[in-house]
């Protein structure tokens, strides 16, 4: 997860570590589960390093990451602002299996179609999962939109893994 | 120019796809205007060969009879004075300006070729007279021994100069054929002598002698004077000052004599207008349905107009162009059936100048017919034409045309009724426009098959006889099958456009589990109540009519068969169409985009 | 072909399908030599490119059209050789189906739509309409029971058609392409009815080229040119999984 996102998250007001994790596992639901308790603070420590959170110890609450109140610096807020208008968008791995299948069909290690089924079936697992998780949230929450947008994303992906079947199947068909 | 060019372009390429609809258009206006011919072209059959005639023989303006005074104390008037001195004493009177007779007219019996008819012998001079010289065609005038025959007699006797006849058993020999407008010609012959046969006979014409000769104790002989008056447009007021109507004939008219001569004629003509109007409104509704029918592909061709920067206005006109194109052919076709019929219908009437050979189309009646026709596509397209160019290009592009109408009432109602009904009814309900005019059509035929039925039997009742009564009576019965054919082309189109209108519905209904035998039922079932209502109304629109013309009712059998016999033959007619309806395939209907 | 089914419970089942335009040098084969059984309960789906014979493959098998070989069977009685009347019947008691184009009656409101098969199948106008309530409740549509088709969003048809689709407690569903029109919001609410339906044991046929509705299947087939090519059994994957693709390390 980049840094950017638990930045974003103190944007509006300082707050205490476990209410920072606390915002982040609403936000993602079922999914927030997997995300690692401890892979917050150690984010937030990288920040206060670079100077861009700052962290302090409350009154009357023993010294622990979660119990710390966190804030942003300047630099910190002039960092969100950046984040925000930025429109990059998470690259998908496409290339990496592109040339999975040429390599296997050049070196006749394997059937591409098969490597292709075998991926679609995977995606299709995924893709139930992704929409029984969609279904078991209630419809106005946050985290249904996430898990709307993965399950588009992965019937994007199964398209695609429709068309390279598609291509593979007729470029053997022809003599 | 261009956008008349455009528009021209567009209507005709239009007309050329869908060749089966602008035949069905042109048939739907041409009953309307072949009648409308008819009628027309009879109404100038009578009078102006009459007039023709009235100038070449110089003819009368008024025609007097008297009878002689009778000396026998048992006549039921006791000694009768007679009439023969009034008579001669017309021919001072005021606005006589000529006169010629009077002449002595009597009965004979007539036998040639071994049929034997009623005539009446005219006794003339054989030096021409002032007033009334018949005009001969073939022959010589009179002679002793000799017959001039009136010429339309002479044709219904086939009887030709030189041929030997027997009159009141004497022998004598046709000598010539002539014309008059004394009278009507044959077989509209006015009763002259004093004891009339239903049937009168026809006029011949002899000498003074040989009249003389001809007459019978048991028949006194009648005179007949002729008159010419200074304004021959006063001759009915003259006839009813001076001659005794009281006694017949009395005394005629010249516009008299020109009604007997157009009788028969006048009948049909009336028939035959009053035949238009009806076929004319039953038109109307054809062409409607037929509109309404495409107005779904109408509207979407409208919008892409619209959408390539036509204006409403150009596509509107490009419909009422395409439209107007088929009236006018069908203008064209009816004016020349009705020419082509005409003589069908007019006797063969050698009795006038010019006879009654060839109907005269004036431009008249071109303009009268085309206007009607013209009239008739308007009004039926004009409500479509301005809703398509009003109608938003985005709507019209999308082909929501007319969304179906929802009669709340109705599908609760319909719930409780058997299968095939539910569907009719509801199906019916879509489009409640075409439930009126298929009610409209059917009015109109019923109140005009009613009306015939009435008029079948005034026929028998008017002072006709029987080769006009028959006349009649074909024109009537062309007029019902016109009628007949152009409702069931209705029925037929009508339900051939609802199953179409209808195919999603019934492939879903097929798909939930309706047979086709329903769905056929349903589809034939829609026209039903709209059959039913326009029946029962169509009896006193019927009634209606008739009382308006002053014919008598038809009998109450008839009536009362009338309404399940139009229901029965609307349902028979929509089976097919209805069936044909029912059988599409259900999933090419339903198909969804991807196989 | 699949071995696990247990022909003794299937619902549905078809040897040697086969529908073919066409003749000589233009005949195609829509449907080509299909075997396929459905047992009781199971939800099926049917994946495939355009023009691959699914669509044709669901009419044959719902009776509303006719094959040109090969068998169906349709709970005990068989159907390809059925004539019309007794294919009619068989579609008001046996089957029901839900279209891509929804295919509702425009003029008819929700519950007058839904009650139409019962009153198809001579049920009496009360009967049907109380049935047709009762769907609509089941379906979460019970406050648009007065509605035409015309006020209701494109999910909202397609689930009074699945209600519709149920009037006559029928053996199979068969769903062709029920999500092509649908935005993915309302493929979501149509996915949790099917589920629902899953559930209370509805056997369902899905046609779809929608990876989402096909991931929720028991059987997941797939067709090409007319013929099966691949048979599925999804068997889950845990969220952990998922993380990854939420571009986060879980």
């Amino acid at each position: 997860m980049r840094q950017e996102v638990v930045l974003a998250m103190l944007a509006k007001e300082p707050s205490y570590g476990y209410e920072l994790r606390a915002r982040l596992r609403e936000a993602l639901g079922p999914l927030g589960d997997a995300l690692n308790a401890g892979q917050v603070y150690v984010t937030l420590t990288r920040l206060e390093k670079a100077g861009l959170v700052t962290s302090t110890r409350a009154e009357g609450l023993p010294d622990r990451p979660d119990r710390r109140v966190y804030g942003l610096t300047p630099d910190g807020q002039q960092r969100v602002t950046r984040w925000l208008g930025e429109v990059s968008w998470p690259k998908p791995d496409l290339t990496e299996f592109h040339l999975k299948l040429i390599a296997a069909a050049a070196a006749g290690l394997a059937d591409p179609l098969s490597i292709v089924d075998t991926q679609r079936r995977e995606l299709l697992r995924r893709l139930r999962d992704a929409q029984r998780a969609a279904m078991a949230v209630p419809d106005g929450a946050d985290a249904a939109l996430l898990l709307e947008g993965i399950v588009l994303r992965l019937q994007a992906d199964v398209r695609w893994l429709e068309a390279c079947e598609k291509q593979w199947t007729d470029r053997r068909s022809r003599p | 120019m261009g956008r008349v060019l455009l528009v021209a372009r567009l209507a005709v390429r239009d007309l050329r796809r869908r060749p089966g609809e602008a035949a069905l258009l042109l048939l739907a206006i041409v009953g309307t205007t072949a009648t409308l011919t008819l009628g027309l072209v009879l109404r100038g059959l009578t009078s102006d060969p009459y007039q023709s005639t009235r100038e070449a023989t110089a003819g009368p303006d008024v025609v007097a009879v008297g009878w002689p005074p009778s000396a026998d104390p048992h006549a039921p008037g006791g000694r009768d004075p007679g009439t023969l001195a009034r008579l001669e004493a017309l021919t001072d009177a005021a606005g006589v300006v000529g006169h010629s007779g009077p002449f002595p007219v009597t009965a004979a019996v007539i036998e040639v070729r071994g049929r034997r008819v009623d005539a009446q012998a005219m006794g003339r001079d054989t030096v021409p007279a002032a007033v009334d010289q018949p005009e001969l065609t073939r022959g010589g005038w009179v002679e002793n021994g000799g017959v001039v025959f009136e010429a339309a007699f002479a044709e219904a006797l086939g009887v030709d100069v030189g041929d030997a006849i027997t009159v009141n058993g004497g022998s004598f020999r046709v000598v010539g054929v002539a014309v008059t407008a004394a009278l009507a010609p044959y077989p509209q012959q006015t009763c002259l002598t004093s004891f009339c046969p239903s049937d009168p006979g026809g006029l011949v014409w002899v000498t003074r002698a040989d009249a003389q000769r001809l007459a019978t104790d048991d028949e006194p002989v009648m005179s007949v004077l002729n008159l010419k008056l200074d304004d021959p447009a006063a001759a009915r007021r003259f006839v009813d000052t001076h001659l005794d109507r009281r006694f017949e004939p009395g005394g005629m008219s010249w516009q008299d004599i020109l009604d007997h001569a157009d009788r028969r004629l006048r009948h049909q003509r009336r028939a035959l207008l009053i035949g238009s109007w009806l076929l004319a409104v039953l038109a109307v509704a054809s062409v409607a349905v037929l509109v309404g029918g495409r107005m779904a592909d109408q509207t979407r061709r409208v919008g892409l107009l619209k959408a390539v920067g036509g204006t409403p206005s150009l596509a509107a006109a490009v419909l009422l162009v395409e439209y107007a194109v088929v009236a006018l052919l069908a203008a064209m076709a009816g004016v020349a059936t009705g020419s082509l019929t005409a003589p069908l219908v007019t006797d063969p009437g050698a009795g006038l100048v010019g006879g009654m050979g060839v109907p005269a189309i004036t431009a008249s009646t071109i303009g009268l017919v085309t206007a009607t026709a013209l009239g008739v596509t308007v009004a039926a397209t004009l409500v479509p034409a301005i809703r398509a160019s009003r109608t938003s290009t985005v709507l019209a592009l999308v082909d929501s045309a007319r969304p179906p109408r929802r009669t709340p009432w109705l599908i609760t109602l319909s719930a409780r009724l058997p299968v095939p009904l539910l569907l009719g009814l509801r199906i019916a309900a879509r489009r409640p426009r075409r439930i009126v005019l298929n009610t409209l059509s059917i009015f109109v035929t019923v109140s005009g098959i009613v009306a015939v039925l009435g008029a079948h039997i005034n026929a028998g009742q008017l002072d006709l006889d029987r080769p006009g009564i028959e006349r009649l009576n074909q024109v009537l019965l062309v007029i019902t099958i016109t009628l007949v054919a152009l409702a069931a082309v209705n029925a037929i189109f009508i339900t051939w456009a609802t199953a179409l209108d209808a195919r999603h519905s019934t492939a879903l209904a097929r798909a939930l589990g309706a047979t086709p035998h329903e769905i056929s039922a349903g589809l034939s079932t829609a026209q039903v109540p709209s059959a039913l209502v326009g029946a029962i109304l169509g009896i006193p629109g019927g009634l209606g009519l008739l009382a308006a013309v002053g014919a008598p009712n038809p009998p109450l059998w008839q009536l009362l068969v009338v309404v399940p016999g139009t229901v029965l033959t609307m349902a028979a007619l929509t089976t097919i169409p209805a069936r044909q309806g029912a059988r599409r395939p259900v999933a090419e209907t339903l198909q969804s985009e991807l196989i | 072909m699949s071995d696990i089914a247990d022909t003794s419970t299937s619902v549905l089942r078809t040897r040697g399908l086969c529908k073919r335009y066409g003749q000589g040098e233009s005949l195609v084969r829509a449907v080509d030599d299909v075997d396929l059984d459905v047992a009781a309960g199971e939800t099926v789906a049917v994946m495939g490119p355009s023009g691959c014979g699914k669509s044709t493959l669901l009419h044959l098998l719902g009776g509303l059209d006719r094959p040109s070989d090969g068998e169906v069977w349709l709970g005990e009685r068989r159907i390809d050789q059925s004539g019309e009347k007794a294919l009619a019947r068989m579609r008001r008691t046996a089957v029901g189906f839900v279209f891509q184009a929804f295919h509702l009656m425009d003029e008819l409101t929700a519950v007058e739509n839904v009650e139409l098969p019962a009153l198809l199948a001579r049920r009496s106008p009360r009967a049907a309409r109380h049935r047709a309530t009762e769907l609509l409740e089941q379906v979460g549509l019970a406050d648009r029971a007065g509605f035409l088709p015309a006020a209701l969003s494109g999910g909202q048809r397609q689930r009074v058609a699945v209600a519709r689709a149920l009037s006559n407690d029928p053996l199979v569903v068969f769903a062709d392409e029920p999500t092509g029109n649908l935005d993915s919001a309302a493929t979501l609410e149509v996915l949790r009815l099917f589920e629902s339906l899953h559930e209370a044991g509805q056997t369902l046929v899905v046609v779809t080229h929608d990876s989402r509705i096909a991931a929720t299947a028991d059987r997941l087939i797939s067709m090409r040119d007319g013929a099966f090519v691949d048979e599925t059994r999804l068997t889950g994957g845990t969220l952990r999984q998922l993380g990854s693709l939420a571009g986060f390390e879980g």
